[in-house]
């Protein structure tokens, strides 16, 4: 069973050696970004920073709670040298599992209660995380919390969030995300503020269930209390009619304005730039913030991969991207979210594969939102998830001139594609390219090349006579 | 002692001398660093001909920072915020004021 809080999970990291904890002071103005950063870059641990100048001793930040492979595995429970693939196959089983979440009276959140004029977020060490950034941002590892006025279903997301002022926020989630649709759809016509909370620290799960791109209507805090294996408990925010996390560390209750907005960004993002995304997001009203003594802020210095954002969603967006295609009839074997191509580019293995197959698998990508801008299609005989098998394939199989098949379109792409113009993030136009490197469904099979490799290329008797000498041929240990 | 702080815009072109309402970030050091004003404020490309003026850094929408300041001096706070719905153009918001 995974553990149901924070400093549950803190803890299990440090028993597998995944955490160090940094004493000394640090400044939370770039020094813990910075800091975080590099971990990140090297493959480091989660970084708990004790020590935050200018905020009281006990006040501490965590940064990279699921920045590897490894640490996924601990919050999945499971033993940190689990194999990717493993981990996806794991994620994918306990993916449907549904817990009934439990509501909660009093909560290790609530134990510190700021409301109206009390209410100072500076409080808080809200990092600058990157030199440049619009502000501090206080929300990058966090779960968004909306409620549907008419159905009364609670989304749960993750969405950046900046300090604007001490009782002010503003964030962006993306004008496509469900956020957006709920407050455009429901909050808006009414001429009415929407309820939120940004629930940050909490056990790794919740978080990324909430990166998970449930459909409307699905309560993300039940997949989240199957993939735990207990529920989650919850408990009523004090300023607003919202469920939380009862044993998150920190929750700031709000309204996002219906009609007042404010400067927000830019921020570098998880594609790995800050590509300009700025001034075209919401306001959020502080009206209260409930903390646990000694709080914990969690983090994600966003970047170059890999970190959180790249690591969470190779797991979680593939397994709704294979559901998805699998739905539309797509014959997908594995789906493979590279955390190199920071959900812009997916591998889909197919179990025969195709023009028409290939067509399918960018319809799939594009029908909506459109938040991926490549895919390569390779067939099933490649290992999706070994990039090695995947290029050969990419390089060798993809016709150029009639492999790539292009979707365009507009007011549903996605604004932190780097090597759109701003003009196009801002009109959220984009095209997105299926790249087929599967054979075509018409060629004879006594015409479609043999792969020259040991496993394709020898007769089975052969196979097994090098295998049996392998070692006594002075090869063991290199299989 | 001279305040500084930093504003944001989409392009240095855009930004104009003279009486301007912007928001700026208080880059005073302290746990309140980057809280945000709205302000009415006299903008100079020049410090130096802004008599009892503050220093402006100006970044771009990617964070580039230009590497001169502007003089910047105060007229008016302002509610930190302005009409407009949720993701609008605060630029184009802006630029309504009267």
């Amino acid at each position: 069973m995974a553990v149901s809080d924070l400093r549950g999970f803190i803890a299990a990291l440090e028993r597998s050696g995944d955490l160090v904890r940094i004493k000394r002071e640090v400044d939370w103005d770039m020094e813990v970004g910075a800091i975080s950063r590099r971990a990140y870059e090297k493959a480091g641990p989660a970084l708990l920073f004790e020590k935050i100048k200018d905020y009281p001793p006990g006040y501490s930040i965590l940064n990279g709670p699921v920045g590897t492979w490894r640490r996924v595995a601990v919050a999945l429970g499971l033993p940190p040298e689990t194999s990717v693939r493993q981990l996806y196959a794991a994620y994918e089983e306990k993916h449907e599992r549904k817990l009934s979440p439990v509501t909660v009276d009093t909560a290790p959140c609530q134990e510190i209660v700021m409301a109206g004029p009390e209410v100072d977020v500076y409080q808080l060490p809200a990092p600058m995380v990157h030199d440049g950034d619009g502000g501090r941002y206080i929300g990058t590892w966090d779960i968004i919390v909306t409620r549907d006025p008419d159905t009364g279903w609670t989304n749960w997301g993750m969405y950046r969030f900046m300090i604007h002022t001490k009782n002010m926020l503003t964030g962006w989630p993306q004008a496509t995300s469900q956020l957006a649709i709920m407050m455009k759809s429901k909050y808006l016509p009414r001429k009415q503020a929407m309820p939120v909370a940004v629930v940050i620290g909490c056990e790794p799960l919740c978080h990324m269930v909430a990166t998970d791109p449930y459909k409307p209507g699905e309560n993300e805090v039940e997949y989240a209390g199957g993939l735990r294996g207990e529920p989650v408990k919850l408990v009523r925010c004090k300023t607003q009619n919202l469920l939380v996390p009862a044993d998150a560390e920190i929750v700031i209750e709000g309204e996002v304005l219906p009609d007042r907005i404010a400067l927000e960004g830019p921020f570098g993002e998880y594609p790995g730039y800050r590509s300009g995304t700025m001034g075209e997001g919401v306001l959020v009203q502080i009206t209260g913030i409930t903390h646990r003594k000694n709080p914990i802020l969690t983090l994600s210095t966003l970047g170059v991969p890999p970190d959180d954002s790249s690591i969470a969603a190779s797991l979680t967006a593939a397994i709704a991207m294979k559901r998805g295609l699998r739905r539309r009839g797509v014959p997908v074997k594995d789906v493979y979210v590279p955390p190199e191509g920071v959900t812009h580019l997916i591998v889909v293995s197919v179990e025969r594969g195709g023009s028409r197959v290939a067509r399918q698998v960018l319809d799939f990508f594009t029908a909506r939102r459109v938040m991926v801008s490549k895919v390569i299609v390779v067939d099933r005989d490649v290992d999706a998830f070994d990039m090695n098998q995947v290029v050969h394939a990419f390089a060798t199989k993809c016709h150029p001139g009639r492999g790539i098949a292009l979707e365009h379109y507009e007011g549903r792409g996605n604004a932190l594609t780097p090597c759109y113009s701003a003009e196009e993030r801002r009109r959220l136009k984009g095209t997105s390219a299926v790249f087929d490197a599967t054979w075509p469904e018409d060629w004879e099979e006594e015409g479609v090349p043999i792969k020259s490799s040991f496993e394709t290329t020898y007769p089975d008797w052969l196979k097994e006579k090098v295998l049996a000498h392998w070692e006594s041929d002075g090869l063991g240990g290199r299989l | 002692m001279k305040r500084e702080y930093v504003t944001f815009v989409r392009r240095l072109s855009s930004l104009d001398e003279g009486v301007q309402t912007l928001f700026i970030k208080d880059l005073t050091p302290g746990p309140r660093k980057y809280d945000t004003k709205l302000v009415r404020a006299q903008l100079a490309r020049e410090p130096e001909s802004l008599s009892q003026g503050d220093l402006l850094w100006i970044r771009s929408e990617t964070g580039y920072l230009h590497p001169k300041a502007w003089g910047i001096r105060v007229l008016e706070e302002l509610p930190p915020h302005v009409p407009g719905q949720p993701w609008q153009d605060v630029f184009a918001s802006l630029k309504n004021l009267k």
